[in-house]
């Protein structure tokens, strides 16, 4: 069936309300009913093509294979040359078992016990179902396998680099899958979800503190200095300093064509994200709206 | 009829910046920068009304007209970027990064590809198959006027 969308051209697809739908409510309660389950792989694909993996593990650039790596990934920690991530067993993840795949998801550590530097994102990809890990390894186990000699999952080699990013981690509280919140409704929970896993908000919209960490009490307030040295607006539903004169209308909107509230679209690292989001389904993106609503307005410090 | 008066003294506007002299237009940078602005709403306000006939909100000739619109004014993007017009609009918000003019060609090859997504929002508004208009709708918005963004608007930090 196809109610896991993997293209862009599934934006269309995903309209099929009903298989949607019980995709998402298969997503929040793993246990649920067995017999409606879509298959790992294509729920996989799903996953993996709403957190964008393909945007970094593929060298587009040079006319690298989908998903085998190599692109040279500049980042506040080094330059890293992202690993191969197709299942080509000598320099790919052929030969991970599924405890590799998810300690070096969870906690960012390669089965030859190197760290990865976190502009891998695994701090998000810590809070992950088992079931999400285990579906996005199938689909990831289901591409063709490319040999890309190479370093396969080498980070920076900086070693002041890896000083700071040993820190920021282990500053970063990392407390393992997301626990729903049964006092609220299954689409805030959905919502929270996505934003704490694939979707990565905080990544950018939360400033860091001096050791690296995300700053739980400005969490999505926005940052003058976000990982690009670029200003990351702040989405908290603040009415002046944030979003809090959006709807949740204009935020599907925005996750869906990148255009904001007075339809201006939105460029750089965001346009990266909009093309995540925009595979979404449509209910996941009204989820992440949902949430996004509801979290605690912060004003921008320099409006105070 | 107030809109159109405005449009036909944005086009004059346009229009005798594009005739004079360098030295002029350095005289008039403000006003050049002012007219940036008013074609960058413009043309927000066209994919507005593209996006308010997608919502059942405005009707097809409306739609038709903004699309139209949307190509005109694509046109007339390079008259409000003018050299020697670097510098922030009113907000303060954004700014035309330096490739506008060190890159000039590879800005006007984004010029020329997001106005190509307008003529193909244009022939899909005129179909009115809905699934048409949203798939050009989004490839105008993403590849047209935010790749332009990303390359050359920055952000600035307040």
């Amino acid at each position: 069936m196809a109610a896991a969308p993997a293209t862009e051209n599934s934006a269309k697809s995903s309209r099929n309300k009903g298989g949607a739908l019980a995709f998402s409510l298969l997503l929040l309660t793993a246990s649920a009913a067995p017999a409606a389950e879509p298959d790992a792989v294509a729920r996989g694909a799903y996953l993996a093509a709403a957190a964008g993996c393909e945007q970094c593990h593929t060298d587009a650039d040079h006319g690298g294979q989908r998903y085998a790596g190599g692109r040279q990934l500049p980042s506040e920690f080094g330059t890293i040359t992202t690993p191969n991530l197709t299942p080509d067993r000598a320099t790919g993840i052929g030969g991970w078992s599924d405890a590799d795949f998810s300690r070096a998801m969870r906690w960012g550590i390669a089965p030859d016990d190197s760290h990865y530097v976190p502009s891998f994102p695994f701090v998000f990809y810590n809070r992950l179902s088992e079931r999400d890990l285990s579906d996005i390894k199938a689909f990831l186990g289901s591409l063709p396998a490319v040999s890309r000699p190479g370093l396969a999952g080498a980070g920076s080699t900086a070693l002041l680099a890896r000083a700071r990013a040993a820190i920021a981690v282990v500053a970063t509280p990392l407390p393992g899958p997301w626990q729903p919140d049964p006092a609220k409704d299954p689409i805030w929970n959905r919502g929270a979800y996505l934003v704490a896993t694939i979707g990565r908000c905080g990544y950018c919209h939360t400033p860091r503190t001096l050791l690296g960490a995300p700053d739980a009490d400005r969490f999505l307030a926005g940052t003058s200095a976000g990982p690009d040295g670029k200003k990351v607006p702040n989405i908290t539903p603040d009415g002046k300093a944030g979003i809090g004169n959006w709807n949740e209308d204009d935020i599907v909107s925005l996750l869906t064509d990148g255009h904001t509230p007075d339809f201006d679209f939105v460029g750089g690292a965001m346009a990266e994200v909009i093309k995540n989001t925009s595979r979404l389904s449509e209910e996941d993106r009204r989820a992440i709206a949902v949430y996004l609503r509801s979290v605690p307005a912060k004003s921008s410090p320099e409006q105070k | 009829m107030r809109s159109s008066l405005t449009l036909l003294a944005l086009g004059a506007a346009l229009a005798i910046g594009a005739v004079n002299s360098p030295t002029a237009l350095a005289v008039d940078k403000e006003q050049v920068i002012k007219d940036r602005e008013a074609l960058m709403k413009e043309q927000a306000s066209d994919m507005g009304s593209v996006k308010g006939y997608l919502d059942d909100k405005a009707d097809q000739a409306k739609a038709t007209a903004a699309a139209t619109d949307l190509i005109q004014t694509m046109g007339k993007l390079p008259d409000v970027f003018p050299p020697g017009t670097e510098g922030p609009g009113s907000d303060g918000k954004y700014a035309p990064k330096p490739e506008v003019w060190s890159d000039g060609k590879d800005f006007l090859a984004h010029r020329d590809t997001a106005a190509g997504k307008a003529e193909a929002l244009l022939a899909a508004v005129k179909t009115g198959d809905k699934a048409n208009i949203q798939t050009a709708f989004a490839d105008l918005g993403k590849n047209g006027c935010g790749a332009c963004h990303g390359k050359f608007r920055e952000e600035l930090k307040k």
